[in-house]
C-alpha cells in the first residue's frame, strides 16, 4: 500500500514538473461532460469510432512535441502526414504490408532527417525550414496522387482499426504501445535525456562536451517516424489515402501541444499531456453534434478550451506567487 | 605603453614538461580585439591566475582553451601536442576542463542528469536511479552531499549551482583545469571547499587556469599571476612577487586621463534631490544615499554586485523596499517608472537595443518615445510638433543620422546610445540615472557624452552614473560609490578618487 502511494506520488510530481496536470485534468472534466451529454460513446461502435478520429492526431501532436522540446517547431507535420499516408495507399495496391510499412516509416524519418540537418547544422529557424519543407512536401504528395485512391485492404482495416477486444479499440493499443516505447526512449536512454537537455539550455548540453546538433537531427528523425505511424494509422480508420488528408493536422498538432502544456520554449513536455490534449481536441466535433450546438461553434469553443486550459495554471501560479511575495 | 615583464615562469624548464603552452593567441568578435597577442605557459602542478578588469579578455582565453570559442590566430599546446578544439567535447577529451562563468548547467534536469550525461554518447540506457547512486557518490567524494542528486539544478541556489558545476568539470580526470570565476557565487565556506580541491588537484600533478577578481584569493592560491589589460598580457608574477597595489595599477592602466574634460567644482546645496535609507531588493541590501544637485555620482565595482539592481530599483523598474526615501522632497512608498518620469528622473538602461529602443522605428520617435501620450496622435503629426527640440537634441549631441525618420536601427551603436540618452535632454530633468552609457561607444562619441553630461550638471541636474570604466568615474564623477556583493562598501571623493582606490574596493579588500 505505501509503495503505491509512493509510486502514485511520484508519478503525480512527475506529471506536474512536465506542466501535463492541467491537460490532464482538462481531459477527465471534458470526457465526463462528454459522457453526460452522449451516454452512447461508451458503446463499441462509438468508442471505436472516436478512437480512430483521435489517434492519428494523438501520433501527430506527439510527433510536433518531441520537435517543441528540442527548441523548434515543425510548420510540416501535416504535409509529412499526407505524403506518408499517399505513398502508403500507393504501395499497399501491389505490395506486402511487410514492406509499405517500413519503407513509409522511411519516408517519415528522411523527411524528418531533411528538417533536422537545416535546423541543427546550417542554423536555419525551424519554423522557416520546416515552412519550405511544407510546401516541397505537399508538391511532392500531389505529384504522387491527385484525388484520394490507393490500396487499403478491409484486412488492414481490422487490424489499426477494428477491435482488439471487446470495448477495446484496437488502434488505442498502438498507440499505447508506441506511447510505452517512445517515454522508454524519452526517459531511460541518454538520447533521451539529452532531448531535453538540448531544449532546455542548448549551449549547457555543448559545454557538457555533448554534440547537441546531433541530437536536434535525431529527434527531428524521430518526429518524422512518429508522424508516419500516424499516417499509417489514418490510411488504415479511412481505407484510402488522400493527399489533402494531413492538412488539418498541422494546427491541430500545435494546438495539441499547446494545451498539453508543452513549453514552446523547449525542454519540457509529457506524451501523456500530448495525448489526452490530442483526445480532448480530436473529441470536440463530435461533443458539440451531440451537445445540439451548430458545428461552427467548433472552433470557438476548442479555442475557449485551449485558453482556460493555458491560463488557469499560469493564473494560479501568479497568484500563489504574488501571496508569497506579499508575506 | 612598455610591457612590464617581471618574470616569465616556465622558460627555463624544457618545453616537453610543459602541461600547457599558449603562443601568441588572439581573438577578434567584429572590429573588437577581445584577445590580442597573448602568451603564456603552465606546469603540471601549478595554479596559474589570469586577473585583469572586466572586458581584459581572460574569459575569452578561457574559452578558447575549453573549447566554447574558436580561436583567432596563435597556437596552443596541451602537453607538447597541438590543440585546436572544435568543441567543449574535443577538449574534455584531451583532459582539459572547465567550469564556465555563466552557469552553463541545464536547469531543467536533476543534479545526477547534469553530472552523468557528461562525455557521454547519446545510445546507451539511462536509468534514473543509477545516475542519482552515481553523483551520489561523485557529490560524497567532492564533500558536498548536501546537494541533492535528485533536485532540478533550477531549484538550487547560485551557489549550489557553482558547486555542481565545479564538480562537473572534475568528473572525467582532467589535467588542465579551467576555473572561470569559478568562485563569484561562492561564500567564504565555499572558497575554502574549492581550494582544497585544487590543492588535491594540484598535489596529483593536475594544473589550473584561475580566473578571479579577488585579490585575497589570488594572493593565497595561484602559483603565477598573470595580468591582462584590453585583450593584451601586461605583467607577470610569481607568488609573493606581487602586491594588491601594484596589480591594481597594472590592471587599470593609466594613460586615459588627458581625454576627459574638466569637471565644474560643485556647489554647496544642502537638500539632496534624492535621499534613500536602507534600500533593498533582490540582489541590492542597506543601501543609504543621498544625491544633490548638479552632482556627478559614479557607480563602480565588478559586474554582478549589484549596480544594475540598484539603478533599476531606484528608477522602478524592479520592485524594493527603503526605510526613507524621498526624489525632490516628495516622499516615495512605492517607486514605479511612470511615477519616476513624472518627478523628474530619466533612465538609460543597460543594454540599449533590447531596453532602450525600437530599432525599426525612426530616430524621433525613439527620441519623443517618453514624451507621448497612450491616446493622441502619433508618428509623423508629433515629430514635426517637435522638430525644434529633436534639432537642438541631434546637435548637442552630434548624432549622426540623415534625420529623424531614419531608423534607429540602420545607426552605428554610439549613436543609438546617444539616442537613450538625448531622448532626457531639456526636459525638466532632475536626475538621470545611466546605465554605463559609453559602453561600446568610440572616443569621439564618448567626448560628447561627457560634454553632455557636464552640461547637465552645470545646470543643476543631478547624474548617477554606472560605469564599467574606471578612468571614467576617476576623471568626471564628484564622487564614487564603488558596490561590492549588493552594499555600498566605499565611498570615495576628491583626493581619496583614484582608480587605485576604486578597483581596490571593488576587490573588496579595503
Amino acid at each position: 500500500m505505501e509503495t503505491i502511494k509512493t509510486g502514485l506520488f511520484s508519478a503525480v510530481t512527475r506529471l506536474r514538473a512536465e506542466g501535463a496536470t492541467a491537460p490532464v485534468l482538462a481531459f477527465l472534466v471534458f470526457f465526463s461532460l462528454y459522457v453526460v451529454v452522449n451516454p452512447e460513446i461508451l458503446t463499441r461502435f462509438q468508442l471505436q469510432n472516436a478512437a480512430n478520429l483521435v489517434v492519428p492526431l494523438a501520433f501527430a501532436a506527439i510527433a510536433q512535441m518531441i520537435v517543441v522540446i528540442v527548441g523548434g517547431i515543425d510548420i510540416s507535420i501535416g504535409a509529412i502526414m499526407s505524403l506518408c499516408n499517399v505513398s502508403f495507399a500507393l504501395m499497399m495496391i501491389n505490395l506486402s504490408p511487410a514492406i509499405a510499412i517500413p519503407a513509409t516509416l522511411l519516408i517519415g524519418v528522411a523527411a524528418g532527417l531533411f528538417n533536422g540537418l537545416l535546423v541543427a547544422y546550417l542554423r536555419l529557424p525551424a519554423i522557416a525550414v520546416t515552412l519550405a519543407s511544407f510546401f516541397i512536401i505537399g508538391a511532392l504528395t500531389r505529384e504522387l496522387m491527385d484525388r484520394p485512391g490507393g490500396g487499403i485492404s478491409f484486412e488492414f482495416f481490422l487490424a489499426t482499426s477494428g477491435e482488439l477486444l471487446p470495448f477495446v479499440p484496437v488502434s488505442f493499443f498502438w498507440l499505447s504501445l508506441f506511447a510505452v516505447a517512445l517515454w522508454f526512449v524519452l526517459q531511460k536512454t541518454r538520447f533521451g535525456r539529452h532531448v531535453y537537455a538540448v531544449g532546455s539550455n542548448p549551449e549547457g548540453l555543448e559545454a557538457a562536451g555533448v554534440h547537441s546538433r546531433a541530437t536536434i537531427v535525431m529527434a527531428f528523425m524521430l518526429s518524422g517516424l512518429t508522424v508516419s505511424i500516424g499516417a499509417i494509422m489514418l490510411a488504415g480508420s479511412t481505407l484510402t489515402g488522400d493527399p489533402r488528408s494531413g492538412d488539418a493536422y498541422l494546427l491541430n498538432s500545435i494546438a495539441a501541444v499547446a494545451l498539453a502544456g508543452v513549453s514552446f520554449a523547449g525542454g519540457r513536455g509529457s506524451i501523456l499531456g500530448a495525448i489526452l490534449a490530442a483526445f480532448t481536441l480530436g473529441l470536440i466535433g463530435n461533443f458539440l453534434y451531440f451537445a445540439g450546438i451548430n458545428a461552427s461553434w467548433q472552433y470557438i469553443i476548442a479555442a475557449l478550451i485551449l485558453l482556460s486550459v493555458v491560463a488557469i495554471p499560469a493564473i494560479v501560479e501568479r497568484v500563489r506567487k504574488a501571496y508569497r511575495e506579499s508575506k | 605603453m612598455a610591457k612590464e615583464q617581471q618574470t616569465t615562469g616556465g622558460a627555463s624548464a624544457s618545453p616537453v614538461s610543459l602541461r600547457l603552452e599558449v603562443k601568441n593567441l588572439s581573438k577578434s568578435y567584429g572590429s573588437v580585439h577581445a584577445v590580442k597577442d597573448v602568451s603564456f605557459d603552465a606546469l603540471p602542478g601549478e595554479v596559474v591566475a589570469l586577473v585583469g578588469e572586466n572586458g581584459a579578455g581572460k574569459s575569452t582565453v578561457s574559452k578558447i582553451l575549453a573549447g566554447a570559442a574558436q580561436r583567432g590566430t596563435g597556437q596552443i599546446f596541451v602537453q607538447g601536442e597541438e590543440f585546436n578544439p572544435g568543441s567543449v567535447g574535443d577538449s574534455r577529451k584531451v583532459g582539459v576542463s572547465c567550469a564556465f562563468q555563466e552557469l552553463s548547467l541545464i536547469p531543467g534536469l536533476t543534479v545526477g542528469e547534469n553530472l552523468e550525461l557528461v562525455d557521454k554518447s547519446p545510445i546507451g540506457i539511462f536509468s534514473q536511479s543509477k545516475a542519482s547512486s552515481a553523483s551520489a557518490r561523485t557529490l560524497e567524494k567532492f564533500e558536498v552531499d548536501h546537494i541533492s542528486p535528485d533536485s532540478a539544478v533550477s531549484s538550487l541556489s547560485l551557489a549550489d549551482r557553482q558547486i555542481v558545476e565545479i564538480v562537473r568539470a572534475f568528473i572525467g580526470s582532467p589535467n588542465i583545469l579551467i576555473l572561470d570565476e569559478a568562485s563569484s557565487a561562492l561564500t567564504p565556506p565555499g572558497v575554502g571547499w574549492l581550494f582544497a580541491r585544487i590543492r588535491e588537484f594540484t598535489a596529483t600533478g593536475g594544473t589550473v587556469i584561475y580566473v578571479s577578481h579577488r585579490m585575497s584569493e589570488l594572493e593565497e592560491i595561484a602559483d603565477r599571476v598573470i595580468v591582462m589589460r584590453d585583450g593584451t598580457h601586461v605583467g607577470e608574477f610569481r607568488k609573493g612577487d606581487w602586491g594588491r597595489d601594484q596589480l591594481v595599477s597594472l590592471m587599470a592602466g593609466r594613460e586615459a586621463s588627458s581625454q576627459f574634460p574638466e569637471t565644474t567644482e560643485l556647489r554647496k546645496i544642502s537638500e539632496p534631490i534624492l535621499k534613500v535609507k536602507n534600500l533593498r531588493s533582490d540582489r541590492i541590501s542597506g543601501i543609504d544615499l543621498e544625491v544633490f544637485p548638479g552632482e556627478i555620482v559614479g557607480i563602480g565595482g565588478l559586474a554582478g554586485n549589484g549596480q544594475s539592481e540598484l539603478l533599476s530599483a531606484l528608477f522602478g523598474a524592479r520592485h524594493a523596499k527603503a526605510d526613507e526615501w524621498t526624489l525632490d522632497g516628495r516622499k516615495i512608498n512605492k517607486m514605479n517608472p511612470r511615477l519616476a518620469v513624472e518627478l523628474g528622473l530619466g533612465f538609460v538602461p543597460e543594454d540599449r537595443k533590447l531596453q532602450g529602443l525600437a530599432l525599426s522605428l525612426g530616430v524621433g520617435e525613439n527620441l519623443i518615445f517618453p514624451w507621448q501620450k497612450i491616446f493622441g496622435l502619433g508618428g509623423k503629426p508629433v515629430i514635426n510638433n517637435q522638430k525644434t527640440w529633436l534639432g537642438d537634441v541631434i546637435n548637442a549631441l552630434s548624432v549622426k543620422t540623415r534625420g529623424a525618420s531614419e531608423p534607429a536601427g540602420a545607426l552605428s551603436g554610439g549613436n543609438q546610445q546617444k539616442l537613450v540618452f538625448g531622448r532626457w535632454i531639456d526636459r525638466n530633468r532632475k536626475l538621470l540615472l545611466l546605465h554605463d552609457p559609453t559602453r561600446g561607444v568610440d572616443v569621439g562619441a564618448k567626448q560628447d557624452l561627457y560634454a553632455s553630461i557636464l552640461r547637465l550638471s552645470d545646470a543643476g541636474i543631478a547624474v548617477v552614473w554606472l560605469s564599467t570604466e574606471v578612468e571614467e568615474i576617476v576623471n568626471v564623477c564628484h564622487r564614487a560609490l564603488v558596490m561590492y556583493n549588493g552594499e555600498i562598501v566605499s565611498s570615495l571623493r576628491g583626493e581619496q578618487l583614484t582608480a587605485d582606490g576604486v578597483v581596490g574596493a571593488a576587490m573588496g579588500g579595503n
